[in-house]
């Protein structure tokens, strides 16, 4: 699976979890950028995207994640 | 630390003499004790501190690592900006940086009063707290960051040391402390009941009362221990998780800003390997699923504070903390930070509706159970928690009126305040928390406690997720209960059959909603009122 085609699933999952329909994500982006993405909703955020791809983070890749670029690395490494 | 006098039944004169000698010797060095403890000064204890561990790890602030030494560089740079200044009440903008928690000491070690300003508070509401403060001047590291409406002149100082390599890890001392000082160490706003915030002012008598008390919970700390801040300067738990390791000539470790708290603590715990950490259950909480993955054998202490700890969540955290002991303090603002304790065992944990008790007074402080008369109740009634005693303020912030709503003078000539906490004391005298006052409610005449409803709600669910209760009043002023879980939609029918089992009719919420996430305030506390608004 190609990183963009990665960032499409995650911005559906986004849009859903945070109620957001204009969310447009990019390797780049961190809670910082995106309305509504905080403490509580990053724990829904995780457990939706590891039910979507059919994988399990450990805390220590979770805390590891500085923007959705580290986040679909560890996707694209897990489906391997 | 003082110790009891024993006097043993002499053998025969001789010995009588020798033992009256050796008493009278005690009585005289328990009085010096005496006079010292009640001279005992936490800032004067952190100066003593910082000149004897002057190399230690003193902060270690977004992975940097400043020693005693150079932590008291810039207190003494900014010391020297502030200290003949006129005015007492200094401004601080909240920064996770050093020079922040240098100005806060500079401030206190003035013999002057801080006052903490947040970058994420409107600026209206920093502008209303400055005026009201009466602020003689603001503490920055950005001077180009306008937190005050610009109309208030206020003059700013820049404490940014802009290249931390240049900070002298020289000797350069510590600046003199202003002991006598009748300031107020430090206010703290809280938000009021009419949407003002309110200021409740901690003297340095308040914080001192308070420091001996908390030394006295017995604590095997040191120079060496590695010891976790994780709260905003705005909460005054941050006093305490900042201040008191420094005492020690102890590091303190603040969270990073960036990302997500309760991820960054718990990474913080884990990669610094500390021994001390007072935290917010919803830390725990939020972390949840990842108990299993989470080893922290380290940890020596593991405080709970800042709301009411599930006793399931805590059971759940244990194996993670194999050798902390578990504390839950509690306290509110109006009473300097904390003042009970109950150090929580690993099995028959003492809870009222699964929210732990909150255990024994501190040691100079006086606890009333009262009736909406004032008028003491017994044991295993319950009744709003009225405490006294030295670490009580004298006051809000140029507020009479609200003062005297909250603080009652009884007929033994000492002032209480009404904490608006409803608790009991049970047999052992240990203090039991049901809640606040204001979560309760009379619906039909009957007198309902909202957590007994959401206790009832999480044993359904078998405590996976949270719920609270919120009373909505419709144009008729009746009282209608919503509960809200956190979680995602779902029929709703076994729940409402489980309640109707459990809960008398007239308990049972008239509506049910489902959110998510639930908001968090500025102190992690679930945010009752963002809820109320967002099922509306």
């Amino acid at each position: 699976m190609e990183t963009s085609e990665i960032i499409e699933t995650l911005n559906l999952i986004f849009r859903k979890v945070l109620k957001r329909e204009n969310i447009v994500l990019s390797e780049e982006s961190t809670a910082h950028d995106v309305p509504g993405w905080d403490s509580l909703t990053n724990m829904i955020l995780i457990s939706e995207i590891e039910k979507n791809f059919h994988i399990h983070f450990s805390f220590r890749e979770i805390v590891k994640f500085k923007n959705v670029g580290d986040l679909c690395r560890s996707i694209i490494e897990k489906q391997k | 630390m003082l110790f009891s006098l024993v006097v043993l039944p002499s053998l025969n004169r001789h010995e009588n003499e020798t033992n009256k000698r050796e008493s009278a010797k005690i009585i005289v060095f328990n009085s010096i004790l005496m006079m010292a403890e009640e001279k005992m000064d936490l800032i004067a204890d952190i100066s003593i501190a910082a000149a004897k561990y002057a190399n230690h790890l003193a902060m270690v602030i977004e992975d940097k690592k400043y020693s005693y030494q150079q932590l008291f560089h810039i207190v003494c740079q900014v010391y020297t900006t502030i200290c003949n200044r006129e005015g007492d009440v200094v401004g601080i903008v909240a920064e996770n940086r050093i020079e922040t928690y240098a100005s806060i000491l500079a401030t206190l070690f003035a013999g002057k009063t801080y006052v903490i300003l947040h970058p994420d508070f409107p600026i209206s509401r920093n502008t209303h707290i400055a005026k009201q403060a009466g602020i003689c001047c603001l503490l920055c590291t950005d001077l180009t960051h306008e937190i005050l409406e610009p109309a208030l002149t206020i003059p700013k100082f820049c404490t940014s040391v802009s290249d931390f390599e240049q900070i002298p890890d020289t000797e350069r001392g510590v600046p003199p402390v202003i002991k006598e000082s009748a300031a107020n160490a430090y206010i703290i706003f809280t938000s009021g009941s009419t949407g003002e915030p309110k200021g409740v002012p901690i003297s340095r008598s308040n914080l001192n009362a308070f420091y001996r008390a908390y030394r006295k919970l017995g604590w095997h700390l040191d120079e060496t221990d590695r010891m976790l801040q994780m709260f905003e300067l705005t909460f005054d738990v941050s006093v305490v998780s900042f201040l008191y390791p420094l005492t020690l000539g102890a590091s303190v470790f603040t969270v990073p800003s960036g990302g997500f708290k309760y991820l960054n603590v718990i990474d913080i715990l884990d990669s610094y390997q500390l021994t001390f950490a007072a935290i917010a259950p919803s830390v725990l909480r939020l972390s949840r699923s990842y108990f299993q993955s989470i080893q922290l054998p380290k940890l020596k202490y593991m405080v709970v504070t800042a709301e009411a700890t599930d006793v399931d969540l805590l059971t759940a955290f244990r194996p993670c903390i194999p050798n902390a002991a578990v504390v839950n303090l509690y306290g509110p603002t109006e009473g300097t930070i904390y003042c009970t304790s109950y150090t929580i065992p690993k099995t028959g944990i003492k809870h009222y509706n699964g929210m732990t008790a909150i255990g024994e007074p501190f040691s100079e402080m006086e606890m009333l159970i009262a009736d909406e008369d004032g008028a003491p109740l017994p044991c295993n009634v319950k009744g709003e928690l009225l405490i006294s005693g030295p670490q009580l303020m004298r006051g809000y912030w140029h507020d009479p009126e609200k003062s005297a709503l909250c603080l009652l003078r009884r007929s033994d000539g000492k002032v209480y305040y009404k904490t608006g906490d409803l608790c009991y004391r049970d047999e052992d005298g240990v203090l039991m928390y049901c809640g606040r006052k204001d979560t309760q409610v009379k619906i039909q005449g009957f007198r309902i406690e909202l957590g007994e409803i959401e206790y009832q709600v999480k044993q359904f669910y078998e405590n996976a997720f949270n719920a609270v209760v919120i009373p909505l009043y419709d144009d008729n002023h009746l009282c209608q209960m919503h509960l809200v879980i956190e979680k995602k939609e779902e029929d709703t029918q076994q729940l409402v059959q489980y309640l109707q089992n459990h809960l008398p009719a007239y308990m049972v919420p008239s509506k049910i909603h489902f959110l998510q996430s639930f908001p968090l305030n500025a102190s992690n506390k679930v945010d009752r009122k963002t809820i109320s608004k967002l099922i509306r």
